[in-house]
């Protein structure tokens, strides 16, 4: 039997196929527009077009405030290139640096001002013209001024560290007269800044180009931020130049670098640095001469160290490192002298003795005699710069800090913990009814996030200053976005150190959005609150009131006492960087550094290349390692983010005599009952449970906390944060590479996948800070990842009220 | 000067071109050729739009099943060239009567291998020109494509002179398309033969097998052309030929066993990084053992063995598992290749290295590839209409 | 004219992957997995904590190695790829068909397809970003914190890099393949 098949099938047929093929393939076409527009953003070659610009700038991707050259094309930055004549950042930009063209060009990025539709944390918003915004704000600030009877510290704010954060905090301290604010120091860094002002006098720069021993504790400069500390440090480890142990209970790139890694039971630090004085002291290895000249109460130090029984065998116990190790430390250290570094560190906000940790370290240092000197801890210079004033008016009726009782040394940046808890705790001796961030993401950076999210729920009026929907703009009342900082011009700065410089930020591309710079947002909400809130201030304050009795009137109160809260932010940034620049060193020199953004004397005289990578700044006999003569009165220079005033109160108010190395502050002791001495206390220390994990935080190289999270580049580098977990133990668990694991401590549970590795011990787990993002308007950090800061518990130590996020016991499951 | 004169054909209509024998086999061969060229057009239009993303190739793998597939219709064009050869070339009787027909599956086999290529290589239009303009003379890839390219041309004429009956010149068209098909082929040996970065392949192994595993495969498709023409009812002419193929076959299948038995033992001699490691995978793998090994060689050389020769009919069947081994072996030199990492660190913390390259082919992939297998049957089909492609029996003595 | 090659001090690397990044910024190369002209290799850390062996942690930072016997030009059909005046290995996506042979020859893992033109692409020392304007560093070699890279041309003997390269040891990668790499691992 034959079958035909006819003519009409045949083309049906056929057309059928080519339906099925096509229709099937159309599917992929959408597919494959979103995956180039993702691809390639940003990411542009060099067309060299006439119309090409070299722009000076410094980078804002983190603290560190690299000097690089924008090169600009027909409006469009094309690449992100290192500024060579940048002291401080030595003619290199990190893999952040590169990636500030995708965080300008973010499609995420806040564009216009918006106001709040729906409930607090929904993200619904809606768009509104700045002076919208600004009248809003001017409404609820108008009301909350009024019940409160003008008590201006029911204004919280908070800052994250940047250019131009001074610019802000002024205004809202100086001129709206809060003393509420919080900044990163409690979260970061104030127990080391605080540990080695009060000993040292200073915090000071780890000489880490001339050092011959320096101990890195926890400080992992190859991943955290670059600073200097990281380009002079690893290319003289492994055998060039420099040893370098490394104290860290996880094997990070910076172990990679070590001479000797020792891992050491988490929190115990204080133990270890105990240990190693009293190695010093029993063995006599200490510098005697230096000493005896330029520390005081040493003998009681040594009579302390000894009588407590600090042994290498005591500290093993306790730190799990042996003793062998300890006394081999110690007699490098001090045989290596001055030129030997216990390096301060930067983020230290680790367990409830950190403040005596760093007092410990920096009395340590001392006793090798590198203090002010070459290879050791050095102040340097810094180079002056005119000032900026701003008139601030006094206000009475506001109240100092709700949280100043919280911890022994509460300063002007308080302690983000204590004042979070003290407002949701009901301690708080009046209500903080509004909140005010600048540039930092509270939600995801403090620990313990739920307990942020109610504190911000509280509040009568949240405003947020940034420039990408973090979870903390999520929250908000009232957001109002920044300009990028390749989009503005900022306060321009001096940079201390052994060479210092000055150095400016320029403007490189007009805004793309409708943003406007801290300094205008200022300006506009001074030019809409100044008149209302004087109205408050008039009715409660009863100062003010006989102020204007005496002084003739309303008017001339208001403009010479400062009340006009937009006075000195209505001159351009420019202008007042002109101003600065112009009034201490001529016009030549303002020139020259808007030109090239970098200035110091004799630059064209001493700036030299050396070889194809390598720049001289300062010649040797040029560059500013011992500073100090006779009493501390050169002010030593501190890192970009130390408060010089509040150091120089804490200062005079704790150490006896200035101009020495203070072994002992008895002053502090006495008046706020801290330990004058560092002591380890059993009390304030708990060994990690068997079968439990401590967790830790920390960073990598290629993200900033939270601020990068978005960043399609450096995503690309890094797509997520995985768990680390000692693979032992994750091979008795069950759990591989890459399965979803629960971590849980007492105050919430996040989920991550697991990097089982034999770089962490089996009582401690890690992941890095900065994921979890919950704002969904972040299409590429939204739920990637995990954010610690919802384990971390909150607890602080009790001397400065910093952060101890180390102390946290979370258990593991696989998911 | 019409088309019929100069190259002779059987006259279709559109309604005869369709028609053929309601049978289950001949519905069913159908029936899967419809769906395969369907495949095959699916994922063709899928890759028009996205791209080689279609594919599962990677920067550490990047020649994948559609490579394969090529190497694997090539390796049969050739072969049957080879064995085509034997007969009207070195004029042994008892392959003689298989000319026209073997000669018709070579150019149907080397069409489909290069459809299936073009739809690899990114830029086929820009390949022709500068092929021509900036040859790479030291370019294996060179080498084969160009002679390749002149060994169609020859089996074309060879046939056209066949179908006319010439055959003064089907004789040194045929010699020079075996010459130049030799050339080529043992070139695309040279491909893998020439890599110094990759250990397991490089070595003359590959230029010089590949010749004899042409001639297997052409004696696969031959059982397989034969089997499905006379429906397992054979004249005595094919029977001879048939018998004759399955002793050759014995014999290309011994000297086959041999050789894979003594490159495996090199390679694993003296555990060579990258070379014994790889032996060592490729060897316990199912591809190799399963696919390869068992249904490439040793069931069809079994069969050999113990019928002496003599089942051609369960040999057709076992033609069928041959040419599934062949595969295999296409599949295995493509991926064996690729197996070692050139770079074994890994570049994010966050990421494990595995022992060996990993790949999957994707569905795209394999549509393609099998889907080009219904073409060739579509192809075959064809020319079995318009050309008579049986021997003629008067011819023969 | 020149011979440009590359010496790494790579004990200095800390596996930032600032090279990374402002090689994808310099070159305009895409964002995705398998798209990177250079990286930083990171070997498995050997050991069991708490005994870590620290000397099997160093970083390997790598990308194409300019071999001056490269197999990628010896298998290019097209002669797509070829060396052009300053000894650096280029590909010319014009005449480049995407056979991948070239992918397959070379033993470095330098190569990648460039999704937009559908060509093999691969590190070529800024050739057209840089070194065609006069500037004689490359991004990776600009960009580095710790100064891990010293690029210049070979065959000037009082160039920094003919300097380094005879004044301290050094090795290059599997050059027993023949491939005369002009990377150099500054030990």
């Amino acid at each position: 039997m034959k079958t035909e098949i006819s003519r009409r099938r045949f083309l049906q047929g056929s057309a059928a196929f080519t339906v099925v093929a096509v229709s099937g393939a159309a599917t992929a076409l959408i597919e494959k527009k979103k995956h180039d527009e993702v691809a390639s953003f940003g990411l542009r070659k060099t067309q060299w077009s006439d119309k090409l610009e070299e722009v000076p700038t410094l980078c804002e991707m983190c603290v560190n405030k690299c000097a690089a050259i924008a090169r600009v094309e027909d409006g469009v930055i094309t690449k992100l290139n290192p500024n060579p004549l940048f002291p401080k950042s030595r003619n290199m930009l990190c893999a952040r640096g590169n990636a500030g063209i995708q965080a300008l060009e973010d499609p995420d990025r806040l564009k216009y001002p918006l106001i709040r539709v729906g409930k607090r944390g929904e993200g619904k918003f809606k768009r509104v013209t700045w002076d919208e915004a600004y009248e809003y704000i001017k409404d609820k600030m108008v009301k909350i001024l009024d019940e409160e009877k003008d008590n201006r510290s029911t204004i919280g704010f908070c800052a994250g560290e940047g250019m131009a954060e001074h610019t802000y905090v002024s205004f809202m301290k100086d001129k709206i007269g809060s003393s509420n604010f919080v900044n990163h120091s409690t979260i970061c860094l104030t127990t080391t800044i605080a540990g080695y002002s009060l000993t040292l006098g200073g915090y000071g720069q780890a000489d880490l180009e001339n050092a011959e021993y320096v101990i890195m504790a926890g400080a992992n400069r190859a991943e955290a931020i670059v600073t200097p500390d990281t380009m002079d440090m690893f290319k003289r480890t492994k055998g060039r130049g420099a040893k370098l142990v490394v104290i860290d209970p996880r094997f990070t790139n910076t172990a990679s670098h070590a001479d000797k890694w020792l891992p050491i039971e988490v929190g115990t630090d204080l133990a270890f640095v105990l240990a190693l004085t009293h190695v010093a002291i029993s063995e006599e290895l200490y510098n005697k001469r230096f000493t005896q000249e330029n520390m005081s109460d040493f003998e009681d130090y040594k009579k302390h160290i000894l009588d407590k029984g600090y042994t290498p065998e005591w500290a093993e116990k306790i730190t799990g490192i042996k003793a062998k190790e300890i006394r081999e430390v110690a007699r490098d250290f001090m045989a290596h002298a001055p030129r030997s570094i216990y390096y301060q560190g930067r983020r230290t906000a680790w367990s409830f003795q950190d403040f005596q940790v760093r007092r410990a370290q920096a009395i340590f240092t001392a006793m090798g005699g590198g203090i002010d000197q070459k290879g050791g801890i050095i102040f340097g210079k810094k180079l002056p710069l005119g000032k900026h004033e701003i008139s601030s008016p006094t206000y009475f009726n506001a109240q100092g800090r709700i949280e100043k009782n919280k911890a022994a040394v509460i300063g002007t940046s308080g302690s983000w913990i204590a004042w979070r808890n003290t407002i949701i705790d009901g301690t708080a001796p009046y209500p903080v009814r509004a909140f005010f961030a600048y540039k930092q993401n509270p939600m995801l950076s403090v620990p313990n996030t739920t307990k942020t999210r109610q504190m911000l729920e509280t509040m009568d009026l949240v405003v947020v200053i940034d420039t990408m929907p973090s979870d903390t703009v999520m929250m908000a009342d009232v957001v109002l976005p920044e300009s990028h900082y390749l989009e503005r011009e900022d306060p321009v700065k001096t940079f201390g150190g052994s060479e210092p410089s000055i150095a400016l930020r320029k403007k490189v591309v007009d805004a793309k959005y409708d943003t406007k710079p801290v300094i205008e947002i200022m300006r506009g909400l001074g030019e809409k609150l100044s008149k209302p809130l004087f109205e408050i201030s008039k009715k409660y304050d009863e100062e003010l009131q006989e102020l204007i009795e005496d002084e003739g009137g309303e008017e001339a109160v208001y403009k010479q006492e400062g009340y006009d809260l937009a006075d000195g932010f209505r001159h351009s940034q420019e202008t007042i960087n002109h101003h600065m620049v112009a009034s201490v060193y001529g016009e030549e020199t303002w020139k020259t550094l808007r030109e090239k953004g970098i200035f110091y004397p004799d630059m064209d005289k001493y700036f030299k290349q050396k070889s194809v990578n390598n720049y001289q700044y300062y010649p040797e006999h040029k560059k500013s390692y011992s500073v100090i003569k006779g009493d501390l009165e050169v002010e030593p220079y501190h890192d970009t983010c130390v408060d010089t005033k509040e150091m120089s109160v804490l200062k005079k108010e704790f150490r006896t005599a200035t101009s020495k190395i203070a072994c002992a502050l008895y002053n502090l002791e006495k008046k706020k009952g801290v330990d004058a001495m560092p002591t380890w206390r059993d009390e304030l220390y708990t060994p990690t449970p068997q079968g439990r994990f401590r967790f830790i935080t920390g960073r990598h190289g290629q993200f900033t906390q939270s601020g990068t999270a978005n960043n399609a580049l450096l995503l690309d580098l890094m797509g997520d944060n995985y768990l680390w977990l000692n693979k032992r133990v994750a091979q008795e668990r069950g759990i591989k590479f890459g399965d979803k694991v629960e971590v849980k401590s007492s105050i919430g549970a996040i989920q991550i996948k697991a990097y089982p590795t034999e770089k962490i011990g089996p009582n401690v787990v890690f992941f890095i800070h900065g994921f979890g993002a919950e704002s969904s308007e972040l299409t590429l950090a939204h739920h990637r990842g995990a954010n610690d800061n919802m384990i971390i518990e909150d607890h602080y130590e009790k001397s400065f009220g910093s952060a101890a996020m180390h102390e946290t016991i979370v258990d593991i499951r696989r998911v | 000067m019409n088309l019929n004169n100069l190259l002779p054909y059987k006259k279709q209509t559109l309604k005869s071109f369709f028609s053929f024998e309601f049978t289950t086999a001949n519905v069913a061969m159908f029936l899967l050729s419809i769906a395969l060229v369907t495949a095959m057009f699916y994922g063709i239009g899928v890759y028009l739009i996205e791209g080689h993303h279609a594919y599962g190739v990677t920067r550490q793998h990047a020649w994948g099943l559609l490579i394969a597939m090529y190497v694997f219709f090539v390796v049969s064009s050739t072969g049957l060239c080879i064995m085509s050869s034997i007969g009207h070339v070195f004029n042994i009787e008892a392959f003689k009567i298989i000319g026209k027909r073997a000669i018709v599956g070579a150019i149907i086999m080397i069409l489909v291998g290069f459809s299936v290529i073009a739809f690899e290589i990114g830029h086929p239009v820009r390949m022709v020109i500068y092929n021509i303009l900036t040859p790479g003379l030291t370019s294996a890839i060179w080498w084969m494509g160009t002679l390749y390219g002149m060994y169609l041309f020859f089996i074309i004429l060879e046939f056209f002179f066949l179908n006319n009956n010439n055959h003064k010149y089907s004789t040194i068209f045929g010699l020079a398309g075996l010459v130049v098909g030799l050339a080529a082929h043992s070139n695309l040996g040279a491909v893998f033969g020439f890599l110094v970065a990759r250990p397991f392949t490089n070595g003359p192994f590959f230029p010089l097998y590949f010749i004899l595993s042409a001639m297997v495969t052409g004696s696969y498709l031959l059982f397989l052309m034969y089997g499905w023409r006379y429906k397992m009812k054979f004249p005595p002419e094919v029977e001879t030929f048939l018998y004759t193929l399955a002793k050759v076959l014995g014999l290309l299948l011994a000297v086959l066993i041999f050789f894979e038995i003594w490159r495996m033992l090199t390679a694993i001699y003296g555990n060579m990084p990258e070379r014994a490691d790889v032996a060592m995978h490729t060897l316990s793998s199912a591809n190799f053992l399963v696919g390869e090994v068992l249904l490439g060689m040793l069931i069809p050389f079994a069969i050999i063995i113990y019928s002496k020769g003599k089942a051609i009919k369960t040999l057709v069947y076992a033609s069928i598992t041959g040419m599934v081994g062949i595969f295999w072996m296409r599949y295995d030199l493509v991926h064996d290749t690729q197996l070692a990492h050139m770079m074994p660190l890994k570049i994010k913390e966050y990421a494990q290295t595995t022992p060996f390259v990993e790949y999957t082919p994707t569905l795209v992939e394999w549509m393609i590839s099998l889907g080009a297998l219904g073409l060739a049957v579509m192809m075959y089909y064809a020319a079995d209409k318009f050309f008579d492609l049986d021997h003629k029996v008067e011819e023969l003595h | 004219m020149a011979r440009y090659g590359m010496a790494l001090d790579y004990k200095s690397c800390i596996n930032c992957k600032a090279c990374e990044s402002a090689c994808k910024e310099e070159n305009g190369i895409l964002i995705g997995a398998d798209k990177h002209r250079i990286w930083v290799g990171v070997p498995e850390m050997e050991g069991i904590f708490p005994d870590l062996s620290i000397g099997s942690s160093s970083y390997e930072p790598s990308q194409c190695q300019q071999c001056d016997n490269a197999p990628c030009q010896e298998v290019c059909p097209t002669n797509a790829t070829y060396y052009d005046d300053n000894g650096v290995v280029r590909v010319n996506p014009e005449q480049c068909i995407l056979c991948t042979y070239c992918m397959q020859a070379c033993p470095y893992d330098a190569r990648y397809i460039d999704d937009r033109t559908m060509t093999v692409d691969k590190c070529n020392f800024c050739s057209d970003t840089r070194l065609i304007n006069g500037e004689t560093t490359t991004a990776c070699q600009a960009t580095c914190p710790t100064k891990v890279r010293i690029f210049g041309d070979l065959d000037d003997p009082n160039s920094e890099i003919s300097q380094v390269l005879r004044d301290r040891e050094h090795y290059s990668l599997k050059t027993h393949l023949g491939t005369k790499p002009k990377l150099y691992y500054l030990t």
